[in-house]
């Protein structure tokens, strides 16, 4: 078999080239994919690739990838002449080998579903989009399975079968020269089986009705406010203003506001965060790390105190923590960076009805718009897809495109109320010089921000 | 002609379609510097070939990586996209027929083809012992990337295009570790550089980390203030994807009309792959449509839009030579060289508010062009004295901030967009 070839090769190369530790993974990824704009078919494809990642450690890593089979071989020992020529001061968890066999089990594989079906839904989708008002309206439709066979130089032989599914639609409505936009996205690590169970008739009408009701929204207004977030947004937001502080590598690198408060209090009591990728099912779920170290669930915070970072290899090491498997790579052509699966607030005790009466003039903000931190200097940012203003404990007018901003210290300190209606079910993608499948969550959560309306 | 791509193209004649095929081969070379140390080093080898073929007005795609096949499995591939241009639905509008291609200078360098990685490594380590060399009270990282590319698009049409592209690209980025600031550049080119290009980098991300460390948060304010270009670069950002044929066709630009104003008389916007040395510079896009320059604003009056062949004919227009793609990839509409042109007023005795970059414009509504984002470095200039801050929000709305805009003199370069300073109304909190 070809792969026991490659084993047998890297050994060799590693004993020519005196490299201590090395990891390969080869993957090959089946796609398929089908998007419509207008009711009119923009893309449809479905294609395969194989391919080859080699890191090669020294004291400082060497990586070389290849996606031309007759290149594997000299993808291995690129890595370790690059290895060989960096020789530096850096070390790394090793641990004990592993050997195993794990697929993410699905009820209906993608590869059971033929073509016509995934346009056939995508089309569905279309037809209930539209409507008055409605000038525009993109449906995608996103397969992929995902097959890696990783090794390393300790004896680890991991192979993974992970597939995922993203689905979602959105819509622009237009008036008078005003235009809003609303969408939805669905995503897991399953089959078929996850559009089977989404209600599309329910949904298509909810995104069609929010985008016109933003067109008579107005704009926010300014200044620091009491901000109730709804669960999907506060996913967003510990995402943002504690996610990405807690990777291990920019505390490393003196990149984060959170270095060296390992068993400090930084939140309010009461407050957990955790990141888990063993969530079944969810789109930030994994089984192994890219470098072959289990997935597990960390906690972050508990209650109010920072007790983890999130850690690779080389960061466990560093810091003295125990690895907990956070090293992913966007795939097989990337290295392994620290980074998120999928990252929640545990449920506190209020209910939404409760944090409403807390609040005598602020914002109830509603679904992800993306956001971006700055983790040196502690700001953060992140966007509501819908807002509504809050007086004396009562919702009131809507507002739209919704952007605020905290610093991550006082942030976290601020949070008055958290609720017990923990969702988790909010598929992206988080970039970080390379993109990855995360999930985010939580109960709505009460706390204070710098809100940038332009009213 | 690669021998792979004239077996390939020697079947798809033998077929009753319209074809075209888009090969990449490239090597890459990066270098990632962490607190001043080497830690990562990376050689990164790809190829493969994007096949699209026409049948019944029907467009089918697929790809396969490598350049090495043989002819059973070029076959295989051909027989796979007739067969989903078959089953698809996805409209199809022929692909662009040959035409002059522009000389576009100074986007291939033979050094950079051709260095060798050793040396390659060894500038990488040049620039770690720079940075020990330059280093005060921050922690310095960087990186360094090297690539070299050759591709080409032939089609059933007779488009038979090749070219060699050279890329370098330079970050750094300082953290100040006694009081929270930091401070970041980059910049990329087509050529080698050596290790002046490295050291300007550095002292430039250690300035921004030094006022970032004394930056406290400004009052609100409500008026006139002066975008550098890098901020500038955040607004034409928000607002770009307007200028997409494909967001005008479905419905989804704000833009419809060419001629309608959108901006302030002084205010020009263009895209332009011709221009020499830059990093957005190609002399024919990802269908063989040739480079060229495209007016988008004109003196604040709406000229144009980005295309590519397919959705240029769909709105009865010309392909703007606009076509972004990997072989991975259909053809997608991008933007080459952006350039905001200069204006009559000299800023750079400007005294007031003065906002170096934002962030997060991912999270702006660009349909209706509202945005707030936070202030990541700027400064007030009073009596020639500099005040930084930060930690504030820019608020606004695009297209009313264009209505204001007053370019200045001073082109600077970052990457592949080009500004001067440009003073605006706007508010912060």
């Amino acid at each position: 078999m070809e792969v026991e070839r490659l084993i047998r090769s890297a050994e060799e190369l590693a004993r020519k080239h005196g490299i201590g530790y090395y990891e390969i993974r080869i993957s090959r990824v089946v796609m398929t994919e089908v998007s419509m704009s207008n009711g009119q078919l923009r893309g449809l494809s479905s294609n395969s690739e194989t391919g080859i990642g080699a890191r090669a450690f020294n004291g400082a890593w060497g990586f070389s990838s290849a996606n031309d089979f007759e290149r594997f071989e000299k993808a291995i020992e690129t890595a370790m002449k690059i290895a060989k020529l960096s020789r530096g001061e850096s070390k790394i968890y090793t641990g004990d080998p592993v050997v195993d066999d794990a697929e993410m089990p699905v009820k209906r594989p993608f590869s059971d579903i033929n073509i016509e079906e995934k346009v056939a839904l995508v089309k569905e989708t279309d037809s209930m989009l539209t409507g008055e008002r409605i000038v525009n309206r993109n449906v995608s439709y996103r397969d992929t399975v995902v097959e890696t066979f990783y090794f390393n130089s300790l004896g680890s032989e991991i192979r993974t079968v992970v597939p995922r599914i993203r689905f979602g639609f959105s819509v622009t409505a237009k008036e008078n020269g005003e235009m809003q936009q609303y969408w939805k996205s669905f995503g897991g690590t399953l089959g078929w089986e996850m559009v089977e169970g989404i209600d599309i008739s329910h949904w298509t009408s909810l995104v069609v009705e929010k985008a016109r009701a933003l067109l008579k929204a107005s704009s926010p207004p300014s200044g620091e406010f009491q901000v109730i977030a709804d669960p999907e947004l506060t996913g967003l937001f510990i995402h943002e203003a504690l996610g990405h502080a807690v990777e291990a590598d920019l505390v490393k690198n003196g990149d984060s506001i959170l270095a060296g408060k390992l068993g400090q209090k930084i939140a309010v009591d009461g407050l957990t965060v955790v990141d888990d990728p063993t969530l079944p099912g969810k789109f930030g779920s994994y089984i192994y790390d890219d470098e072959g170290i289990r997935a597990k669930r960390v906690e972050i915070i508990r209650d109010g105190v920072l007790v983890n970072y999130l850690n690779d290899r080389e960061t466990a090491q560093y810091f003295g923590l125990e690895p907990n498997g956070h090293g992913r790579a966007q795939s097989y052509a990337h290295q392994p960076l620290v980074r998120m699966g999928n990252t929640y607030v545990e449920a506190g005790d209020w209910s939404f009805e409760e944090m409403l009466e807390e609040v005598k003039y602020g914002l109830y903000m509603i679904g992800d718009k993306g956001g971006q931190v700055d983790t040196a200097n502690g700001t953060f940012t992140f966007g509501a897809r819908e807002g509504y203003i809050i007086e004396n404990g009562e919702l009131r007018k809507m507002v739209r495109d919704v952007a605020l901003s905290g610093k991550i210290l006082d942030v976290l300190k601020s949070i008055r109320a958290i609720g017990k209606d923990v969702r988790i079910e909010y598929p992206g993608y988080c970039g970080k010089g390379q993109s990855v499948p995360v999930d985010d969550g939580g109960p709505h959560l009460l706390t204070k921000a710098l809100v940038g309306g332009l009213k | 002609m690669i021998d792979v791509i004239e077996s390939l193209a020697e079947i798809l004649n033998s077929k009753d379609v319209e074809w075209e095929i888009y090969w990449e081969s490239g090597r890459s070379g990066s270098f990632r510097i962490e607190r001043e140390t080497l830690d990562r080093s990376q050689r990164k080898f790809y190829s493969g070939i994007g096949l699209r073929v026409g049948l019944n007005g029907k467009l089918g795609f697929s790809y396969i990586t490598g350049i090495h096949h043989s002819r059973s499995e070029l076959e295989k591939f051909v027989e796979r996209t007739i067969k989903l241009a078959k089953v698809s639905e996805v409209p199809f509008r022929g692909f662009p027929v040959p035409s002059k291609v522009p000389e576009v200078k100074g986007i291939y360098d033979r050094k950079i083809e051709e260095i060798p990685f050793e040396d390659a490594h060894a500038l990488a380590l040049q620039y770690a012992e720079k940075m020990r060399e330059l280093k005060e009270k921050e922690t310095l990282s960087g990186s360094i990337s090297l690539a070299f590319e050759r591709y080409g698009v032939v089609n059933s049409n007779g488009v038979e295009l090749e070219a060699s592209s050279t890329y370098m690209g330079v970050s750094a980025y300082a953290v100040r570790e006694d009081t929270p600031g930091n401070g970041s550049f980059y910049q990329s080119y087509r050529s080698l550089q050596g290790i002046e290009a490295l050291e300007e980098a550095i002292m430039k991300a250690k300035e921004d980390a030094e006022l970032s460390a004394r930056a406290k948060r400004l009052e609100p304010y409500e008026g006139e203030v002066v975008l550098e270009p890098e901020a500038v670069l955040s607004i034409v950002e928000v607002l770009l994807e307007n200028f997409y044929g494909d967001e005008v066709y479905y419905g989804r630009s704000r833009f419809s009309s060419f001629g309608d104003r959108v901006a302030s008389e002084d205010f020009t916007l263009l895209d332009d792959s011709t221009l020499e040395g830059l990093p957005g510079s190609y002399p024919f896009d990802g269908e063989g449509t040739p480079g060229q320059r495209t007016t988008l604003i004109e003196n604040g009056i709406l000229k144009g839009f980005l295309l590519d062949h397919t959705y240029a004919s769909l709105l009865g227009l010309k392909s703007t030579g606009n076509a972004v793609r990997s072989f991975r990839t259909v053809p997608s509409i991008g933007s080459s060289n952006l350039v905001v042109e200069p204006g009559k007023e000299g800023l750079e005795d400007f005294e007031g508010i003065i906002i170096k970059n934002v962030f997060g414009e991912h999270t702006a509504n660009p349909v209706s062009g509202d945005f707030s984002l936070p202030v990541g470095l700027g400064y007030v200039v009073r009596d020639g004295e500099l005040v930084p801050f930060k930690d504030n929000m820019l608020v606004g709305n695009v297209f009313d901030l264009l209505k204001t805009a007053e370019p200045g003199k001073a082109i600077k370069r970052i990457s592949s967009f080009m500004a001067p300073r440009v003073k605006v109304h706007a508010k912060i909190v």
